[in-house]
């Protein structure tokens, strides 16, 4: 399926660089909500999305003739996109990234937990109580240094296959595993932390 | 329990992602089964691992903007026509 899927957008980028309009049109159509959906969540806002989205179509048809098609055309477009999101992202004031190594979990010696570990996963089982969550965890992942931010976007939020973002990014499997595990980790743990904030009194009452 | 040598330490950094994606064999995967199932802390650590994995599933954007494909399009032949010239 996902070969079928490489076939036809081959074929569309070869009758785009023949010049063919309507092959760019039909581009546009069949990636324009998930270059957006993308943008989005590099972004947090639906208007820089939409033109961070304009942008990575115009690239798309000025450097279509760079790409190499022995790759998979989407893993190269999804680049494109990426790197307009950022660029776009780049002009507003900046986050500080975070030290992922701060918020790992915690060891005693003998290897066992050295804190107690709360259960806050019956939050998510209120829709609004979840969906506020879900808010907070974007803001999370948008702290964690881009390499971890990528791979936990793509994967868990977009999800796109794991071989698609290793060749995306020109990274091994066992890279994408790894990085992917520690931007989750980090997360639960951002998560935990706000769930747990809530005084002892009201979480039992 | 009594064969189960991993720590938290180790099932949680080093196993918890494959026990997880499936990959994991039957066996080394009841294995851990029976560590977290013994080990609170860990029961409770892979709990909100999920609800965290549920919890960045809700993020993904659920409208895209009505007519944005003609608006990049729009965006595209503009601007091929200015670069043109």
């Amino acid at each position: 399926m996902v070969d079928e899927q490489a076939t036809a957008d081959l074929e569309l980028v070869r009758r785009i660089k023949a010049g063919e309009d309507e092959a760019f049109e039909e581009m546009v159509r069949r990636y324009h909500a998930r270059v957006y959906s993308l943008s989005y969540g590099v972004l947090r806002n639906a208007e820089d999305a939409e033109e961070a989205t304009q942008d990575a179509f115009w690239t798309l048809y000025r450097k279509i003739g760079t790409f190499d098609e022995s790759k998979k055309f989407f893993s190269w477009f999804y680049r494109v996109a990426l790197n307009a999101a950022y660029s776009r992202a780049r002009r507003r004031p900046s986050l500080p990234t975070v030290a992922i190594e701060d918020r790992m979990p915690r060891f005693a010696q003998d290897g066992h937990f050295a804190v107690d570990v709360p259960d806050w996963s019956v939050a998510i089982e209120d829709e609004a109580a979840a969906r506020e969550l879900a808010a907070r965890a974007g803001e999370f992942i948008a702290e964690l240094p881009p390499a971890y931010r990528d791979v936990i976007w793509m994967y868990d939020v977009e999800e796109i296959p794991s071989s698609d973002i290793a060749e995306t990014l020109e990274i091994s499997i066992p890279a994408f595993k790894s990085r992917l595990h520690r931007a989750r980790l980090y997360v639960r743990q951002r998560l935990s932390e706000v769930s747990s904030t809530r005084p002892a009194a009201e979480a039992a009452g | 329990m009594s064969h189960d040598e991993k720590t938290c330490k180790q099932l949680i950094l080093d196993c918890l992602f494959e026990y997880e994606d499936g990959s994991m064999p039957e066996e080394e995967h009841r294995d851990l089964q029976r560590h977290f199932e013994m080990c609170p802390p860990c029961m409770n650590f892979l709990t909100t691992y999920r609800a965290t994995g549920k919890t960045l599933k809700m993020l993904k954007p659920r409208e895209i903007p009505p007519a944005l494909a003609e608006t990049v399009m729009a965006f595209v032949r503009a601007r091929s026509k200015t670069e043109k010239r």
